[in-house]
């Protein structure tokens, strides 16, 4: 009668390091494929309304390694100068004319609407995520993954990857409750500086904010390695003159 | 001339009745629109912008209130008196290589019962070099921006005082000479920076920074380490006596930021006077600081909580001489007609016993909540300010709301609420109303 619980364990100490190796492996080839390690990009964030009207947000961005990224609103002029550090779990943020940058979390919105912090800095998500499982279904993979600590700003990822460009289509982003709070939708991959292909359009909709829609559009991604006092609390207010 | 009124009536008609819908675009993205449109933005080295603001004003006057009374002596303005504010930001900034140009100014056309104003500020105005993102030297007036706190900054010795009513106004700054260096590093110790400060006070050169003829130093130390940010400064050089500071903020959980500052002021002069307005000088070293947390709840309310010790401020006894001074001084003034001693109650009320905050122990509040109700680009927020030691307090309902980019209004009442001979029960106003609208460009 012991054999059935010796080969169990046997057979999961076989299959579930593979399996989550698999996934690891997947995820992290979707983070390369995503953007490169380290590099600057410019990205126009736009709500839709449910009636149709439109605000548009021009964010440029430097990101270096795993855990470091900065960004500045270069438009609209209401929001133009204010600028975000994320370095690891630290996020903060300098508003032009106010004071010294403030710490924030990644749940908070800089400009308000169904984008928040965490969206504007997202790091790699093998870096945030553990990949739980891993199922194969029709040509796509689905990723199921778990945030590594409780300061991530989603608990839980769903992320469908295409198995033959390793690039994410879509991800629904749970809270701990196992609450749906957003759904990305990576569309229009695009060949950027580097030649890759990748996603210039990803659309974002929330059942918190019914009719609204919103979109993060990438217009350049470059690859760029900057020194690591750029992204200091010092440097933030001197952030765009390395545009 | 009454231009101001005029041009603000127009301001808001544009701004309240235009309907968003006219400006609704279809909702259709145009990768390649976007890349012409983000290309013609990142090529320009230059920016101009800023904002036009206007601000009407109700202020419900207290006709028996010590500062009331120093401000009009014998005169009687109602109880009710409207102020109607507009204002110009203009902001430019040049980008050559290692060099840059930056500068931020007001212009300020305020109209009303209580006053007739027109000002143009330079709040800041320099020039930089950075030869390395690790190295940077700024000349010129410029706002240094030190410490933690919200609504109070002791340790900022080289800046302005915030107006804790409205933390988030910009500042004029000071002429300086300022040294930025900065290093990163692995492990617990993630960054080191080191500013230095020369600033000369003059005839006509940072005059109200301190004493004249004198040129001052100081230097903070800043360090990333164990996530914590840990700040330490200095001033010396005659104009302010020697000062010594330290601050810090961290997260202790993902939604609970903690912050604080400590300040030494050494060799502080205090003349605080009786109630037959004789001052007794004190020199004496002093201690200010500040406690503070940062909370966002799960509903996205926000709520700073702070809680200042003004070691520079008066006690309660000595602000209750101030005011049983004014009021023999007003009743002398009434009934004689001798001015000198409301003439000397005026020139104590222009310094330290009608800056703001000018006693020592004080909590600021302020809840805010980010679009409730599912009204995006809505926030409404209440702050109050209590002073601890003759618990008269200020109450600041308000909100703010965003009708399509660029535009925001503002509606805040700002309630001020004490017994006779305390803070806020002996200032000018009551109340007051305001609307802000502002539109940046």
């Amino acid at each position: 009668m012991r054999t059935i619980p010796v080969v169990a364990i046997a057979v999961l100490l076989a299959v579930s390091p593979a399996a989550a190796l698999d996934g690891t492996e997947i995820l992290k080839k979707v983070d390369a494929n995503l953007q490169p390690e380290s590099f600057e990009s410019y990205r126009k964030l736009i709500n839709v309304e449910p009636g149709g009207a439109r605000r548009e947000y021009l964010l440029w961005t430097l990101k270096k390694g795993d855990g470091k990224i900065a960004s500045v609103f270069l438009e609209p002029a209401s929001e133009k100068g204010r600028a975000t550090l994320r370095l690891g779990d630290n996020m903060w943020l300098y508003i032009p004319g106010v004071g010294k940058p403030i710490r924030i979390t990644s749940l908070q919105s800089v400009v308000g609407g169904v984008f928040n912090n965490a969206d504007i800095m997202q790091l790699d998500y093998h870096v945030e995520y553990d990949v739980r499982t891993v199922e194969e279904q029709g040509a796509e993979y689905v990723l199921d993954l778990k945030a590594k600590t409780t300061t991530v700003a989603y608990d839980r990822l769903k992320m469908w990857v295409d198995r033959k460009t390793l690039l994410p289509t879509r991800i629904e982003c749970y809270a701990a409750t196992g609450l749906l709070i957003k759904t990305l939708y990576f569309k229009e991959p695009k060949a950027f500086d580097d030649g890759r292909l990748r996603p210039a359009i990803l659309e974002t909709d929330s059942p918190l904010y019914k009719g609204y829609r919103s979109y993060m559009v990438y217009a350049r991604i470059k690859k760029r390695v900057v020194p690591d006092e750029v992204f200091t609390l010092d440097f933030l207010p001197r952030l765009e003159t390395m545009r | 001339m009454r231009v101001a009124p005029r041009a603000a009536a127009a301001l808001l008609l544009w701004a309240l009745l235009i309907p968003a819908g006219a400006i609704r675009a279809q909702d259709e993205i145009r990768l390649e629109d976007i890349e012409k449109e983000i290309a013609r933005t990142v090529e320009r080295p230059y920016s101009l912008g800023g904002f036009l603001e206007f601000q009407p004003t109700l202020f419900g006057l207290d006709r028996d209130a010590a500062f009331h009374r120093l401000r009009f002596l014998d005169e009687d303005e109602g109880a009710i008196a409207a102020q109607y504010d507009l204002g110009l930001r203009l902001e430019g900034a040049y980008r050559k290589g290692i060099f840059s140009l930056f500068a931020r100014a007001d212009a300020l056309i305020t109209q009303g019962d209580l006053d007739r104003v027109f000002r143009i500020d330079l709040l800041e105005g320099f020039a930089s070099v950075k030869p390395t993102p690790g190295l940077a030297l700024d000349v010129g007036k410029k706002v240094v921006k030190w410490g933690k706190g919200y609504a109070w900054n002791p340790v900022a010795f080289v800046d302005r005082p915030k107006n804790p009513e409205d933390p988030e106004l910009a500042l004029e700054g000071f002429y300086l000479l300022a040294a930025e260096a900065i290093r990163s590093f692995d492990g617990p110790l993630k960054t080191a920076a080191v500013t230095a400060v020369a600033l000369p006070v003059a005839k006509d050169v940072n005059e109200k920074f301190g004493e004249t003829d004198h040129l001052n130093f100081a230097a903070k130390v800043y360090a990333l380490l164990f996530d914590t940010d840990l700040d330490v400064m200095v001033l010396t050089g005659g104009s302010r006596t020697t000062r010594f500071g330290v601050d810090f903020s961290r997260n202790i959980l993902p939604n609970l930021e903690v912050h604080g500052e400590w300040a030494l002021i050494t060799d502080f002069e205090q003349a605080p006077v009786n109630e037959r307005g004789q001052a007794k000088r004190r020199v004496d070293d002093v201690m200010s600081y500040l406690v503070g947390i940062r909370y966002l709840t799960e509903r996205e309310t926000t709520f700073i909580v702070e809680y200042y010790r003004n070691g520079t401020g008066f006690t309660g006894e000595q602000m209750e001489d101030f005011f049983r001074f004014v009021e023999t001084s007003d009743a002398t003034f009434l009934g004689t007609g001798n001015p000198t001693g409301i003439r000397r109650a005026v020139t104590l009320a222009e310094g330290a016993y009608g800056r703001p905050n000018p006693m020592r122990s004080y909590v600021y509040a302020r809840a805010s909540q980010k679009e409730p109700f599912d009204i995006l680009f809505f926030t409404p927020a209440l702050t109050t300010i209590v002073n601890v030691v003759d618990r008269s307090f200020v109450v600041i309902p308000e909100v703010t709301y965003s009708p399509r980019t660029n535009l925001e209004v503002r509606l805040r009442a700002v309630a001020l609420v004490g017994e006779r001979r305390t803070e806020h029960g002996e200032k000018q106003n009551d109340y007051r109303l305001e609307l802000r609208v502002r539109y940046y460009f």
